[in-house]
């Protein structure tokens, strides 16, 4: 099946030939698709930079990298400079990594498949991406591998000019971008020292900011327990304060995750607000301790959606818009690595702090029972808390299970809307399955816990719960309930004689899953077209005859007995129609067009019988 | 306690949720609501949502039903309803109708031409007509006019209406397995395996199809590669029963126990399967695997759903493989008689 096209939004191109790409225009797709936002410039620049001080690091161990980033100038004078002392370009690096484009996102495929990058950035494309805040870009740079020092000069549309520099300067890379007039808020001071911050948080070397003659180390309190993320058990405050100002809410809780390689890890913080379940997970990620996205969806397991994480990484790939990871078996690895960490933090608060969980699964039911239909384990360890909702009303699971009844529960919650008043009048215990998750979680109960019953109802099993009518009382009805039968036929529906409450419920209508299906195709069929009516015609027969649905006659009350035991061919067939169609509309049910005429006649009829007893009783007088 | 919801309540809880049974669900009661309370906008929004959800989490019958009522309603006030969006999921239904074999072939016919008048009416492309037809051939097993349609649909303009490049790419995909042709399968497999093009269901259902094609042609390293990164991408998915069928038939031959994996995790999605081809086709499947395990680890006890209705011993596989090989054939013989030929059955030749 394929989906409405303007509904997708992600479509793929092929195309197998070389063709000339305009330079312009590629940055106008990189600003509106690659990248979520034109502020990204700054996250490739500190990449790129990493990169380069990374490279140098392997150079020479023991080397202390920086990275500084200057803001001079006013209006249209305003100019930012980045500079790193890492490991800089030759003449030869330049024209590969800039001449080419995308050239260095091949090198980086490449590296993957030889098992090991070091590199984070696609140098190329990723200066490419200043030209959405700067009309040129102009880079300074000097190889710790020796050589002359080089200046490259960009402009958008794709020209460049590359010149060797006369003073030779000290290795490392300077990137100037002068910012065009409407991106001058993201060359405000206070906005690049919170950008810079946001992503080098963790970087492992000072990145500092000059601006108006002040100095300022921007990652300097970068906390020692993230990278041992253990540690952060005994600093709760500390931790939680730290999440607040890098991820911007207020946390009350928070999971350290690990990984046994160590290359993977990171603290999930519990969200302090219930989530819906298609909300965007967002998880803040580093690779290479440099901020690679903020909204990485693919790094936890699925059901993992109550906790935004901070997490590390130097072993994943990221994909082009590097916002996701390659879907590959790295990734499922660290997935469920993370995965288990979590599992194991909720693990410990269930054995030991439950009081914790409870306010967690409170908060976060939903991803608690998505966690908990995966894995028995889990649902074990923590299914008295999960809340469900049942004739006894929105009640923790423990607390319905504590009677030692069986647990009924319906699938859907139309189908517990049916029959919960009439249930609960019986005093059956029935759960509403019909939320998410919650009738796969009835079904798979007594394989998780010892001595609990539960049993799928379907509305037409709530009968088992009336009263049988004994056969020689039964007997009695015999006629009448001919009568009703031949009444019922033409709605494919036949009446039963019970015994239930409440005693002023004449009569109930239920439905087996064949029976509402048809009465859904019969439905359908009045309304749609000649030609859908009779493929839908067609199908109906194909659906077994047991597709009839049960009036259940209640012999408690006073009218159903009156009905029973005067049986008249021409009155009880009327009644039993009206009875069948106040069930109906006691039941909620779409009626269809035989039904509403049955209704309309039927009311026409009681009326004129009405008004004439009257008459006929004054004639008397 | 809150039981009764309103439309609103319905329709926000039902969009909170991903594809599945539960979403249906809401869906379905949001559009009784609409309907007992006269809310005819309402009742077709919901049924536009079903429509949808129905399709892409395996329930036709419930897609069918709704559309049905959606396209009355439209026609007798087509001002007051987008014909784009109804058009659309008119796609949807006409390809999945032939699974039901209690709709004749005259009617499957008729219903193609209710649907290319609909769409010239609204001037949209030919060629979803012609692509339609083509995807209907094949089900019916006229190979031959499917050829005709084929040619017939590539040379003519895409629209807006048509379907993505990666869905029709994987319908002449099934066309050359049909006809038997597996190197062409392969070529035409190659931009959608390449990643060069794909969608919502592609290629989920690519990468299971290829198996068998690939295994007849003796590349078992590039089809297990397939197998393992497919199944992971359908696991657990109530709308790719038929491509679990073929993960067993192609595991069956080459790796039976990870098949009986296969088996064990979904058969509960395939028994109450409303589309009856695929779960015909997870039956047969399983029947073949099963016989394959009995001969490799007698005395095996299948893992059934607690509900799975069937009451010999789990513990005797050919007894078992019989049960699930007799459902199948009997299923086949149904759509042999509706298309009045052997296409069916033929598929199911070594059940």
């Amino acid at each position: 099946m394929c989906l409405d096209q303007r509904k997708v939004s992600e479509m793929t191109a092929s195309n197998e030939y070389r063709f000339q790409v305009n330079l312009s225009g590629m940055i106008q797709i990189l600003s509106n698709h690659l990248y979520s936002s034109p502020k990204v410039f700054l996250r490739e620049l500190m990449q790129n930079a990493t990169d380069a001080i990374t490279a140098r690091t392997e150079a020479e161990p023991g080397f202390q990298g920086e990275v500084r980033v200057e803001l001079t100038g006013t209006g249209e004078q305003l100019t930012m400079m980045v500079e790193d002392n890492g490991i800089g370009l030759t003449e030869a690096d330049i024209h590969e990594f800039l001449a080419m484009i995308g050239q260095s996102s091949k090198r980086g495929q490449q590296a993957l498949l030889d098992g090991e990058t070091s590199f984070i950035g696609r140098f190329g494309i990723g200066l490419l991406s200043c030209f959405m805040v700067s009309h040129e870009i102009v880079m300074l740079t000097q190889s710790a591998k020796g050589g002359p020092s080089m200046e490259w000069r960009g402009k958008p549309d794709g020209t460049y000019t590359i010149r060797q520099l006369e003073t030779q300067l000290s290795p490392g890379t300077k990137v100037y971008l002068r910012c065009t007039p409407d991106a001058a808020h993201y060359f405000e001071p206070e906005y690049v020292k919170e950008a810079l911050f946001y992503y080098g948080a963790l970087l492992p070397y000072p990145v500092i900011l000059h601006s108006d003659g002040v100095q300022h180390n921007v990652n300097s309190e970068s906390p020692f327990w993230l990278m041992e993320p253990e540690l952060a058990r005994g600093r709760r405050a500390e931790v939680l304060a730290f999440g607040e100002r890098l991820l911007g809410e207020k946390f009350q809780d928070f999971i350290p995750l690990t990984t046994a390689s160590g290359r993977t890890g990171g603290i999930a913080f519990v969200l302090p607000h219930a989530v819906n379940l298609n909300a965007k997970r967002s998880h803040r990620v580093y690779l290479k301790r440099m901020l690679i996205s903020e909204k990485a969806e693919n790094i936890l397991p699925e059901w993992a959606f109550f906790v935004k994480c901070l997490i590390w990484t130097d072993e994943l790939q990221p994909t082009a818009s590097r916002e996701h990871f390659y879907e590959n078996e790295k990734l499922e690895e660290v997935r469920s690595e993370l995965g288990d960490a979590l599992r194991k933090g909720l693990a410990d608060m269930a054995e030991s702090q439950t009081e914790r969980l409870q306010k967690l699964i409170r908060l976060h039911a939903l991803s608690m029972k998505a966690l908990a239909v995966q894995d028995q384990e889990f649902y074990a360890m923590i299914h008295r808390w999960l809340p469900f909702e049942s004739t006894r009303g929105h009640r923790e699971l423990g607390e319905l299970m504590s009677e030692g009844e069986t647990l009924y529960f319906t699938t859907t919650v139309d189908e517990y809307r049916q029959i919960h008043h009439v249930a609960s009048a019986q005093s059956m215990l029935v759960i509403n399955g019909g939320y998410i998750y919650d009738s796969d979680l009835m079904a798979m109960l007594p394989q998780v816990v010892q001595h609990v019953q539960t049993q799928r109802l379907q509305p037409d099993e709530v009968s088992m719960s009336f009263t049988d009518v004994p056969p020689a009382e039964r007997n009695q009805y015999y006629d009448a309930l001919r009568l009703a039968d031949s009444a019922l036929q033409r709605f494919r529906c036949r009446a039963e004689v019970k015994g239930f409450k409440p005693a002023d419920l004449p009569v109930l209508f239920t439905l087996s899953q064949e029976s509402s299906t048809l009465r859904a195709l019969e439905k359908a069929s009045e309304e749609s077209t000649e030609l859908f009516s009779s493929v839908l015609g067609s199908l109906s027969s194909g659906i077994s005859s047991a597709g009839y649905s049960a009036l259940y006659l209640n012999i408690n009350n006073p009218i159903i007995q009156r009905v029973l035991t005067s049986p008249d061919v021409q009155m009880t067939p009327i009644a039993i129609e009206m009875l069948y169609v106040n069930a109906l509309m006691m039941g909620h049910y779409a009626m269809n067009r035989q039904e509403l005429e049955v209704l309309n006649q039927g009311i026409i009829r009681f009326i004129d019988w009405g008004l004439r007893a009257n008459t006929d009783r004054k004639g008397d007088a | 306690m809150k039981t009764e919801m309103d439309f609103e309540d319905l329709m926000d809880e039902a969009y909170g949720l991903p594809n599945g049974t539960a979403k249906l669900g809401m869906l379905e009661e949001a559009a009784r609501v609409a309907d007992v309370n006269g809310m005819e906008e309402e009742a077709y929004e919901a049924r536009s949502e079903i429509v949808e959800t129905a399709t892409f989490c395996g329930y036709p019958m419930k897609a069918l039903i709704a559309f049905s009522w959606q396209l009355g309603k439209f026609d007798q006030q087509p001002e007051r309803y987008d014909e784009e969006t109804l058009m659309w999921s008119y796609k949807w239904i006409l390809g999945e109708l032939s699974s039901f074999p209690e709709v004749s072939r005259d009617k499957m016919m008729e219903l193609l031409e209710d649907f290319g008048r609909r769409f010239k009416s609204f001037g949209y492309s030919e060629r979803s007509y012609w692509y339609y037809r083509f995807r209907i051939s094949m089900d019916l097993g006229d190979l031959e006019e499917a050829g005709t349609s084929y040619t017939k649909f590539r040379s003519m303009d895409r629209d807006f209406m048509s379907d993505c490049e990666a869905c029709e790419q994987d319908e002449i995909m099934r066309y050359w397995i049909l006809v038997g042709e597996d190197e062409k399968v392969l070529e035409a497999a190659k931009p959608i395996l390449k990643g060069r093009m794909s969608c919502a269901e592609i290629p989920h259902l690519t990468l299971s199809e290829i198996l068998m094609p690939l295994y007849r042609l003796g590349k078992i390293n590039e089809a297990d590669k397939h197998q393992a990164k497919g199944y992971r991408m359908i696991k657990g998915h109530n709308d790719f029963v038929q491509s679990f069928a073929e993960q067993m038939d192609y595991l069956a031959r080459t790796n039976p126990a990870k098949g009986i994996d296969v088996l064990e995790e979904n058969i509960v999605l395939a028994m109450d399967h409303e589309d009856p081809f695929a779960k015909m086709m997870f039956y047969a499947r399983a029947a073949q695997l099963l016989r394959r395990w009995a001969d490799e680890s007698p005395g095996y006890r299948l893992r059934l759903p607690a509900s799975f209705p069937y009451e010999g011993d789990p513990g005797d596989l050919p007894k078992l493989a019989d049960y699930f090989a007799a459902y199948a054939k009997a299923a086949a013989d149904k759509y042999d008689q509706r298309n009045g030929n052997q296409h069916v059955s033929s598929m199911l030749s070594e059940v």
